[in-house]
């Protein structure tokens, strides 16, 4: 099992939540966050006031994935979430040792 | 008493009895619905199982030691799934010692029966003294009745201990139990109306009758016993018997004590026609409807009952208040932040209940309860046979205009007024429409989107903070305030679109109003796109150019952006508490600032071509009886802004001006508006003369709030300023206004001198002390337009400003292609579009300019 962390643009969220419901991922955590890589941020005068947006707004996805699934799950969040333009995000991937639903108790890829 | 593993064979044969008996109950409730006999039933077999528990572990007579029911079991009113709350009380120390192992073996024993006991213990001496840390112990000790052992040690507590230790702390058990009250009705945002209420502790669920039934002990003269509630009447013991019956379906059908009422059980409960007629309210939309209705009875009993308690004593400062409002003939005042009816004969027509409810909206003070009573007995009986709509809208404007137009919303809705003057409101009265984000009823949340705009005056936190300004500054508030009320009511019909429905509720209500096309128009555009600016947030990129021009492209002026903006904030945030997140509030703020920048700074680039404009230019020919190319010649090149912002027949109106150039060149129309007076002033381009005619308003002692300034390819300006009249010399003399109008053409056409006029007036404009203090800002754009540099400049307002500004502009030469006025509380913040001698400023111009409005304006 590998969890799969995605930072995203969130006029893409949509696209990538539909894309991904297809493929079958039944779960993921959704977060509202700020921050920037190598795309930093700007400023806007608005009525004579700086407004400096140096953290800017992206969605985080987080989900726990069978290995069979990961690549295909990658592959479309790369072609749904690109827009071409810097500040697309970044995933990330990272294995996971053991997943347990709390209803039932069961364990490992069936708990997913 | 030793630890056993297995219940006593006695008690095993209870416990099968039992299960048979639990069985027996839930088939007739299931087979007739019926709240309050099963609560009996239940209650019944809780106490002939106790007994029967308690002769088995102890045959024998008990004294200094006996047991009693508190709470809803001590009321009769047991859940299938409640607690079992019960006392156990001793005579003293010893006897607590003596009979704790019966009491370790009584409580394990009923476990054992499957009864949830939640239970405490004290000696008779601990009862005497209030735990102030405990007052739920003690509410629920009004409930008490004796179960088994000692009666005499009862009757002591009963009529000794707490009779009279209850009567010493009746102000304190009352001013705690209306705090828990508010405190849970604020868990639950102080409203009846979730989509899945808790039937139990939400405002309107049976913890409200509870509290009402405690409220009234309490209230019971001294000398009396705090425990002899009176009788329930209609409509509150319907209410009380549904919402028990639909309790106790809830106990069943979750299998605990899960009061939610949630989408799946709503149906459920709607399929068997729970609490209704049968086969009356299968649809679950209905069916919630009774709900709300019968929730709303016990919520306005307890509210009522907290509101007029008779044991609040009225200072004598609120005596005598009443008593000099009544001579001051003031029909209303403000008693301890309600608005109260000082003279009930202010309520004898609508104009007086119109009067009562602007009084509200405007001072923030929401009606009395007992006065909201008074309110819907005077809209009721004592209609004007000669109320018309048309003559109620100019009331309702003012109404919806005001600080706090949901003060005075809310008990309209509350009284049926509301549906009265909006039928169209009518249809989401109580609506759930079922989604996973929505937690309120149609209505409910409509008026809260009003409610958190009207927050906006006094932003709460850093996410309102943005949209603060916008709000205190809109300008016809009323607009937004209707769209609100009427931007769901699709909801309720059965349309396909919930918006088209809204559109087809504002159309009608417009007719009924005999709204102007122009507030028709913007009402409808909120209506129309309310959900445009929250889809443009999460699906497309707002840091995109692309994206904000579409964007500004759809809203056309700042105006409706604002408007627009005001909205989607209050929408989110109505949702549910927690929807407006800071990043999804600081995501609509960014979306703002640059739609509402790229509106200011492309105003030249985006000119008009009328030849693409054909309806809207046939209906100003047919409104001014003009040729189509005459028209065409007046409007070739004027910004696209300037036909968003002004209707077919304004427009008409410009263009007769413009005919009657050739008479006179300077040509001028003044009217009054709501809060402000404008002024348009139509002549050929001339040295100063935005400077000139915002010096004859400062001379006349006018305060410009807003304003713009535009020309046409042919060179003919027209300028429109709205100011409001700060020494009501054109409100109190008519005549003025045409002595205003020929000195205006006097000194913009350079047959009277300007300086004579503001003699004096500057001077003492300038004496008077700013109350916040603006820094002037001054930024220069060359990126914006390709013509000119627009200067944004933000600074103090005071009066006399925008001349002062025009005369540096005009002394460094600039010529102002685009002007943009506006204000906000004390800041003034102004957009130009100049240029010196045809071409964009050089960057010495920009220096020389910026030092020299440092100097005049500083």
């Amino acid at each position: 099992m590998m969890k799969l962390e995605a930072v995203i643009q969130p006029s893409r969220f949509e696209s990538v939540k539909d894309a991904l419901r297809e493929l079958g991922v039944e779960g993921m955590t959704v977060h509202e966050v700020r921050g920037h890589g190598r795309q930093k941020g700007h400023t806007e005068v608005y009525r004579g006031r700086e407004y400096t947006v140096d953290l800017l707004p992206k969605i985080k996805l987080e989900m726990v994935l069978p290995d069979s699934l990961v690549q295909t799950v990658v592959e479309t969040i790369l072609k749904t979430a690109k827009t071409g333009k810097i500040g697309d995000g970044k995933i990330f991937l990272s294995r996971v040792e053991e997943a347990i639903r709390i209803r039932n108790d069961e364990r490992g890829e069936s708990a997913l | 008493m030793t630890e056993r593993s297995t219940p006593l064979p006695s008690v095993a044969n209870l416990l099968s009895a039992c299960e048979e008996r639990r069985a027996l109950i839930r088939r007739s409730f299931e087979r007739d619905g019926s709240g309050i006999p099963t609560l009996h039933a239940l209650c019944e077999l809780a106490d002939e199982t106790l007994h029967r528990a308690w002769n088995i572990l102890h045959p024998a007579e008990l004294r200094r030691f006996c047991l009693l029911a508190l709470g809803g079991y001590g009321r009769r009113m047991l859940f299938p799934h409640s607690d079992l709350d019960v006392l156990f009380l001793f005579e003293d120390e010893p006897a607590e010692k003596k009979f704790k192992p019966l009491v370790a073996e009584l409580s394990r024993t009923l476990w054992d029966l499957g009864f949830r006991v939640s239970s405490a213990g004290r000696t008779i001496e601990e009862c005497r003294r209030v735990e102030e840390d405990n007052v739920e112990f003690h509410l629920a000790l009004l409930d008490r009745r004796l179960l088994a052992g000692d009666a005499a040690l009862y009757e002591r507590l009963d009529t000794r201990i707490l009779r009279d230790s209850e009567r010493r702390a009746r102000d304190f058990l009352t001013t705690e139990l209306i705090k828990l009250t508010q405190e849970r009705h604020a868990r639950y945002g102080n409203t009846i109306f979730h989509l899945e209420p808790n039937v139990k502790d939400a405002p309107g669920g049976l913890r409200d009758h509870h509290a009402w039934v405690w409220l009234e002990a309490l209230a019971q003269k001294a000398g009396s016993s705090v425990r002899n509630p009176p009788p329930l009447e209609e409509p509150a013991a319907s209410a009380i018997e549904f919402l028990s019956a639909v309790r106790c379906f809830l106990h069943y059908a979750n299998g605990r004590n899960d009061n939610s009422l949630t989408y799946e059980l709503q149906q459920n409960a709607a399929q068997r026609s729970l609490g209704a007629p049968a086969d009356s309210r299968s649809d679950p939309a209905e069916w919630m409807r009774l709900y709300f209705q019968h929730a709303r009875t016990l919520n306005r009993r307890l509210l009522q009952r907290i509101e007029l308690r008779p044991e609040k004593r009225r200072s004598l400062w609120a005596g005598r208040l009443r008593t000099s409002a009544r001579a001051a003939r003031r029909p209303f005042l403000v008693e301890e932040g309600r608005l109260i009816l000082a003279d009930p004969a202010a309520l004898a027509d609508r104009s007086g209940a119109f009067a009562f409810l602007l009084a509200a909206a405007q001072s923030g003070c929401p009606p009395a309860r007992e006065a909201e009573e008074k309110l819907a007995e005077a809209w009721r009986w004592r209609a004007d046979p000669i109320e018309s709509a048309a003559s109620a809208w100019p009331r309702l404007r003012e109404l919806l205009s005001a600080r706090f137009p949901a003060v005075a919303l809310r008990p309209m809705h509350r009284l049926g007024l509301l549906a009265d003057i909006f039928p169209e409101f009518r249809c989401i009265d109580a609506l759930v429409v079922r989604d996973f984000y929505h937690r309120y009823t149609v209505d409910e949340h409509s008026l809260r989107t009003i409610e958190h705009l009207q927050e906006l005056a006094e932003p709460r936190d850093e996410r309102a903070a943005h949209f603060s300004d916008l709000w205190t500054s809109l300008d016809r508030r009323e607009l937004l305030v209707l769209a609100m009320l009427l931007h769901d009511v699709g909801k309720g019909m059965p349309n396909e679109n919930h918006v088209a429905g809204s559109l087809e509720a504002l159309e009608a209500a417009a007719a009924r109003f005999g709204l102007d096309p122009q507030e028709k128009d913007e009402a409808r555009f909120l209506i129309e796109h309310h959900l445009d600016m929250s889809a443009t947030l999460l699906r497309r990129d707002i840091f995109d150019a692309g994206t904000t021009a579409a964007f500004a492209r759809t809203v056309e002026t700042p105006e409706r952006l604002s408007r627009l903006c005001l909205l989607t904030y209050a929408d989110i945030h109505a949702v549910n508490p927690e929807a407006l997140t800071p990043w999804k509030a600081e995501m609509l703020w960014q979306l703002f600032a640059a739609t509402s920048n790229h509106i200011s700074r492309s105003l030249d680039r985006d000119r008009l071509h009328i030849v693409y404009e054909t309806p809207f230019l046939e209906e100003v020919c047919r409104q001014a009886k003009a040729r189509i190319e005459d028209v065409e010649w007046f409007l070739e090149g004027f910004p696209r802004r300037y036909l968003a912002a002004h209707s077919p027949a304004e427009v008409a109106a410009h263009f007769t001006l413009y005919k009657k150039l050739a008479e006179e060149p300077v040509q001028s129309e003044l009217k009054a508006r709501q809060h402000a007076f404008s002024l348009t002033v139509l002549t050929p381009d001339r040295p100063a003369l935005f400077a000139t005619i915002a010096g004859v308003l400062a001379g006349w002692g006018m305060n410009i709030v807003k304003a713009d300034a535009f020309a046409n390819a042919a060179g003919i300006v027209l300028d429109t300023f709205h100011f409001e009249d700060l020494h009501r010399t054109l409100v109190l003399n008519p005549g003025e206004a045409g002595r205003f109008a020929r000195n205006l053409a006097d000194i913009v056409g350079g047959r009277a001198p300007l300086e004579p006029l503001l003699k004096g007036r500057l001077r003492a404009a300038r004496a008077r002390p700013p109350k916040v203090r603006v820094p002037l800002a001054v930024r220069f754009d060359d990126a914006s337009s390709a013509h000119s540099t627009l200067l944004e400049l933000v600074t103090q307002d005071r009066p006399g400003l925008l001349y002062e500004i025009g005369s540096v502009l005009a002394r460094c030469g600039c010529n102002i292609e685009v002007a943009l006025i506006d204000t906000e509380g004390q800041k003034a913040i102004d957009v130009f579009y100049l240029t010196s001698q045809g071409r964009r400023l050089g960057a010495e111009k920009q220096e020389e300019l910026r030092g020299a409005l440092a100097q005049a304006l500083a």
